[in-house]
């Protein structure tokens, strides 16, 4: 059974259309992250599903529970759901212990094991109890508000873009103990972020959401490496894109002839675009060793050096001189305007033209 | 033909949230709520509505006669140079003031800061009084500028103060780098900065002034308050007073139109989330002696002459004094009123405040603006309108309690407003949500979330109206009912019997009771500067 | 003011409405539980409160009526009676002056005063209609600086006082009632016109006060050289502490000039009255013995004017004044208001 089934969902402002029409399952205990850049509607469709808002038209079941459309309205304090904000929304008035007891009943509010087992799982020390938010660092607030959301036990836990207000360093450390926790509980969880890297780590069903429609939903690794469609392909990852004609199984593009991605019936022959991902394209030494007749060869014409890693402009020898960008890792970055060979390791996915 | 297309960095994505227009089933304003604010603005036009309709009933021949007259200029200049030399004075004594607490190094800073904000705990009429009781030539214009501009600087001098406290620095440091003299940077930098608190505080001067009945009669400087004062006793409600009141509210209107137009467009934003360091402190060096001197005649003339003059007549009055049979009814009649008006006025602000905060919108905007208009009218015109609406309309409420707290509810509505608005917008709508996610009902969580935290600024801005009508005099002299005297009715019913020492008790009595709420203001204004 | 608790945002007026309703109609001070000898009545008065309430004090000692005051101007409550009609709350109108009572009564809103009430006053002192009395009398004076004027400066009659030579010297408070029946006076004796040119003279030469008291201070310490007030003004201060008296005299106009008029405080019962029988009772305490002893013997010094009770002996006699004869009921207040309204003066 899904936890969480929504229909045909349509939401705007006035005359402004937000939501264009979504469909989404979850599974029971699964987690899935819905990405996309700001404005496309993900904060929106959270809402919906929170109740905060409402879809004209659109359907949304909560288990087996139908919480909205067809003229059935559950106001939001109703639908058992837990929903943690961007900025954790804890009640600056209340400590610790009495934001995470709020939504329990009344009986079970002064229980401290029940606290302290819900500190302990947001890995915060329990002598947190008693602090008040503004004592808190932001991922303290978080990993309270989290703690706060899932101590009535709801069947469905919101997330909104719980991370992208904390510093880099932090951020890791948060979303691991936040992905722990709900593993842990195994609570159904829906997140919403514009960082795909963490998308893609944290869930195990993610939707790529563009413009108040979802493009694609599936697991990460289908969403990486079989994006639906070049605007889906950008945004969850660096990609390389370069024109290309197919014929057969393999795409002549700049870098040479390159393989792609078995194709569905019906696909044919003709001009389109390759999709390759930075880290299938491998530098080689064109004077060195292990040459390869099949290899592109290109000019380093800019080095940015970021100490994690350097981003590469090359500039191709072939006809056309088309320039990509690389990220290189590793401590033997080639320099300015070194001959640098490329070779692509695995195949690219085709996108025909038109 | 080739691109590499990378995601933007999740750093620079910084937090988006889309600003949601307030449409939707969930945005949509209470009905109850809605109901109740537009109940209340409509009855703070019963004022202005009075003196139209007045001034239409009365004819257009008899209204020009009444309003055309030599009289009627010569209020006109009365009033108009007494508010143009106080307002003036008050921003320049209200401005220097702060600059010297707030930006030097002022030997005793914290006591002046202080002290400068005390004479909001004395009435004006009180102030009159105090002079009146040391110099009793005291006339005319000087007069009436030099106890009104030592009466009301308050009301420019704890805004600016605020806003010098939030000021960031780095904008003064970026002009001295440009090569600006100090007081260049203070004239092109800083004063741009004030202007909004300066104009704030300057409207409030001004229409105090407009208002202002007591202070002016003592000294017998006649305006147009004291005019219809005047005429309210010879002809009760007659033409000429609802014309004089015409012109009167004309005045306010027009000083309200004149402070939007100067607030102009230009914004001066906040960069940043405030200024993380205290601004640089100019030396006074030699200039120390005398900006103490200073200080310590503003204060000298501002309480110290009041307090003086007091004490004087309590001395000279004796122990009798104080065992005055109508002490004590005066004293339970003004606190019951206060306390009345002051829980009717925070309960009444509520729906215009929270449809202001959490609905804007052109509608709540309207509603806010109709409840600033009444407090704008002196409480003079505001309890002539009651007093002529209750006797044709509402004979029950006629000289009754209820009337009166609803006038002083009406005449000081904005002051619980701007406190309450501020309260509520420490109870954003994100806080709500996460409680009602988390199950409580709407008004469950009204009592759990939004009434704890607004109730700081509920607090605030009742004991701000209880102050008020403590000290209020002249829609009380209209409107208490029969055998009510408050402790401002009854001061003044001695003073102007001359019996100035009977009037003592009375007059410390309402200082006394200024003084906590003049303190808390100050340690708000304080707590609000984040220091 | 500590925090309560409150009710949801719509509810909250709701509370407060409550809260008013409980306490409409109520009014501190006024006591309407029976009494000893049952009843109270409410007295609008525009005489000075002091006065009124030993009289109200003496009436509640000897019939156990109670009595609530509500204090204010002639006109002001002359006109709220007017205004109020039928619907007033009102008992007893007693006044410092005449026109206010004047006002009241062509708006047929008195009743009869009792015979044995009328009785106790002197025909001089009540109008020919019967719907009010006399309850104290006052004389208009002029009240000057000694060290400023010599007897021989002194005005011989209250229109000199629109000559250009007294700019600047003399005051009155023309905003009170007490100035306004003076002037209607004269309005009565001297015509329309007459008074209109001094008024606007006045407007010229005088300065204004806010009451007598205050014309009489400035007196006494030399910022004006004299000034028209009421004798009792004096009288009262110089038998206290004469500190705003102490360099003044007063100067009678006499010799039926409108400078010597001689105003008649009124009393009378309103036909809305629900408590009419306890108004006459009050009314016919005041002008009797009792009541108009303590004009004689208390601190008012102003003169009685029924049941044949002497003046206090610290006061020139009402017969030595030589006031113009004037009908009471003919002053017309109102007029005085809009003609002191043209030339300027309010």
């Amino acid at each position: 059974m899904s936890a969480l089934t929504v229909r045909g969902v349509h939401c705007g402002y006035g005359r402004v259309p937000v939501l264009k029409g979504i469909d989404l399952d979850i599974a029971d205990g699964g987690t899935t992250a819905i990405v996309g850049p700001s404005g496309c509607g993900k904060t929106t469709l959270l809402r919906v599903i929170a109740g905060f808002e409402s879809p004209d038209p659109g359907t949304v079941f909560i288990g087996d529970r139908q919480v909205c459309g067809d003229g059935v309205w559950v106001p939001p304090h109703r639908r058992g759901l837990g929903y943690v904000a961007q900025d954790g929304a804890l009640f600056p008035h209340l400590t610790v212990a009495q934001n995470i007891a709020f939504g329990l009943p009344r009986g079970q509010r002064r229980s401290r094991s029940r606290i302290a087992e819900l500190l302990e799982l947001v890995s915060l020390d329990p002598a947190f109890a008693d602090r008040r938010p503004d004592q808190l660092s932001g991922g303290q607030q978080q990993r309270v508000s989290l703690a706060r959301a899932v101590a009535p036990r709801p069947g469905l836990v919101l997330l909104d873009e719980p991370f992208s207000a904390l510093d880099a360093g932090l951020r890791a450390s948060t979303r691991a103990a936040v992905a722990a926790a709900l593993a842990e509980q195994g609570v159904t969880t829906l997140l919403v972020t514009h960082d795909q890297s963490e998308a893609l780590s944290f869930a195990d069903q993610v939707g790529v959401m563009s413009a108040g429609r979802l493009s694609q939903v599936g697991p990460p690794r289908q969403i990486y490496e079989a994006p639906v469609d070049l605007a889906t392909a950008a945004f969850v990852g660096d990609a390389v894109t370069l024109a290309g004609v197919l014929a057969g199984p393999l795409a002549d593009c700049a870098l040479g002839r390159v393989a792609v991605q078995p194709l569905g019936a019906g696909e044919r022959d003709g001009a389109g675009t390759v999709l390759l991902r930075p880290e299938q394209i491998e530098l080689t030494d064109p004077a060195g060793s292990d040459p390869d007749a099949s290899d592109a060869v290109g000019i380093v014409e800019g080095v940015d050096y970021y100490g994690h890693d350097t981003m590469l402009t090359i500039r191709l020898a072939e006809p056309g001189s088309a320039v990509i960008s690389l990220r290189h890792t590793g401590t033997d970055a080639p320099v300015s305007g070194a001959k640098v060979g490329l070779r692509v390791r695995g195949p690219g996915r085709w996108y025909p033209a038109g | 033909m080739t691109s590499v297309l990378s995601p933007p960095p999740a750093a620079t994505a910084a937090r988006q949230r889309p600003r949601l227009p307030a449409r939707g089933r969930g945005r949509r304003a209470p009905l109850g709520v809605l109901i109740a604010a537009v109940v209340v603005s409509a009855v703070s036009l019963v004022p202005l509505g009075y003196v139209l309709v007045q001034t239409l009933a009365t004819g257009w021949d008899e209204a020009y006669a009444l309003i055309v007259r030599p009289r009627v200029g010569e209020l006109l200049r009365h009033t108009a140079a007494l508010v143009a030399c106080t307002v003036a004075g008050s921003v320049l004594i209200g401005v220097a003031a702060a600059w010297l607490v707030e930006r030097t190094d002022l030997p005793l800073r914290r006591f002046w800061a202080v002290l400068f904000a005390v004479p909001l705990a004395v009435p004006a009429f009180v102030t009159s009084y105090g002079w009146v009781s040391l110099y009793p030539s005291i006339e005319g214009l000087r007069g009436a500028v030099l106890i009104t501009t030592f009466a009301y600087y308050p009301f420019v001098y704890l805004p600016v103060a605020a806003v010098l406290r939030r000021l960031d620095p780095a904008l003064e440091e970026s002009a001295r780098s440009l090569g600006h003299s100090p007081a260049r940077v203070l004239a092109r930098v800083v004063l741009p900065q004030l202007r909004t608190a300066i104009l704030g505080g300057a409207l409030l001067v001004g229409l105090h002034l407009l208002a202002e009945y007591g202070a002016l009669q003592m000294i017998r400087y006649s305006t147009f308050t004291t005019a219809i004062m005047e005429q309210y006793q010879s002809t009760f409600n007659g033409a000429a007073a609802t014309m004089l009141a015409a012109v009167l509210v004309s005045l306010c209107l027009l000083l309200l139109t004149l402070d939007v137009l100067l607030r102009g467009r230009t914004r001066y934003a906040r960069l940043g989330s405030g200024a993380a360091r205290p601004a640089p402190r100019v030396r006074l060096g030699p200039a120390a002696p005398v900006a103490l001197l200073a200080s310590a005649a503003v204060c000298g003339a501002a309480i110290g002459v009041p307090f003086v003059s007091v004490g004087r007549w309590l001395v000279l009055g004796g122990t009798g004094l104080w065992t005055a049979p109508e002490l004590l009814p005066a004293l339970l009649s003004s606190l019951t009123l206060g306390a009345y008006a002051a829980v009717v006025t925070a309960a009444v602000a509520l729906p215009v405040a929270w449809l202001a905060v959490r609905h804007r919108g052109w509608g709540s905007t309207l509603l806010e603006r109709c409840t600033y208009l009444a407090s704008a009218m002196p409480g003079v015109v505001v309890a002539l309108a009651f007093v002529t609406v209750a006797i044709r309309y509402a004979r029950p409420v006629y000289q009754s309690t209820l009337l009166i707290v609803v006038a002083y509810a009406l005449l000081f509505l904005p002051r619980a407003m701007v406190s309450l608005r501020a309260g509520i917008e420490q109870a954003p709508p994100e806080l709500d949500e996460a409680a009602k996610a988390l199950g409580s009902s709407p008004v469950r969580l009204f009592g759990r979330v939004t009434l704890p935290l607004i109730a700081p600024a509920l607090a605030a801005g009742a004991a701000l109206v209880f102050m008020a009508v403590v000290t209020e005099l002249t829609a009380t002299l209209l409107l208490a009912p029969t055998g009510t005297r408050t402790l401002a009715t009854q001061f003044w019913s001695f003073s102007s019997a001359i019996d100035y020492t009977a009037a003592a008790p009375y007059a410390l009595l309402m200082i006394l009771l200024s003084m906590p709420v003049s303190w808390f203001l100050l340690v708000q204004s304080h707590r609000m500067a984040g220091r | 003011m500590r925090v309560r608790t409150k009710r949801v945002a719509i509810l909250a007026p709701a509370v407060a409405t409550v809260l008013l309703a409980s306490a409409c109609g109520s009014s501190d001070g006024a006591t309407d539980s029976a009494g000893a000898g049952g009843g109270s009545i409410t007295v609008y008065n525009a005489q000075h409160e002091s006065l009124t309430k030993e009289w109200a004090d003496a009436f509640t000692k000897e019939s156990g009526i109670k009595v609530s005051l509500r204090n204010g101007d002639d006109f002001e409550l002359a006109n709220q009676i007017k205004q109020e009609g039928s619907a007033s709350p009102a008992d007893v109108f007693l006044t410092e002056n005449s026109p206010a009572m004047t006002v009241v009564e062509s708006a047929g809103l008195f009743t009869d005063v009792d015979a044995a009430t009328l009785g106790q006053v002197p025909e001089a002192y009540r109008p020919s209609t019967g719907r009010w009395v006399g309850i104290a009398a006052r004389s208009t004076v002029f009240v000057y600086n000694t060290g400023k004027l010599t007897e021989a400066q002194l005005p011989a009659s209250i229109m000199d006082l629109a000559d250009p030579k007294w700019k600047g010297k003399w005051g009155a408070s023309p905003s009170g009632a007490d100035f306004q029946a003076i002037v209607s006076a004269m309005l009565e004796l001297k015509g329309a016109d007459a008074t209109q040119t001094w008024l606007e003279a006045m407007k010229d030469n005088a300065q204004a006060y806010k009451g007598n008291s205050a014309v009489m201070k400035a007196v006494n310490a030399g910022q004006l050289d004299g000034g028209v007030i009421y004798h009792y003004y004096w009288a009262g201060d110089q038998a206290k502490t004469k500190e705003n008296s102490k360099n003044t005299k007063l100067h009678y106009f006499g010799n039926q000039d409108p400078g010597a008029f001689v105003s008649l405080s009124g009393g009378g019962v309103l036909k809305s009255s629900k408590h009419a029988q306890q108004a006459q009772q009050f009314l016919k305490f005041v002008t009797g013995k009792t009541g108009q002893q303590i004009l004689q013997t208390g601190t008012s010094f102003e003169y009685p004017v029924g049941s044949e009770v002497a003046a206090n002996p610290a006061l020139k006699p009402l017969a030595e004044l030589g006031e113009p004869t004037i009908d009471e009921a003919k002053l017309n207040g109102p007029e005085v208001v809009d003609m002191m309204t043209k030339a300027g003066i309010l």
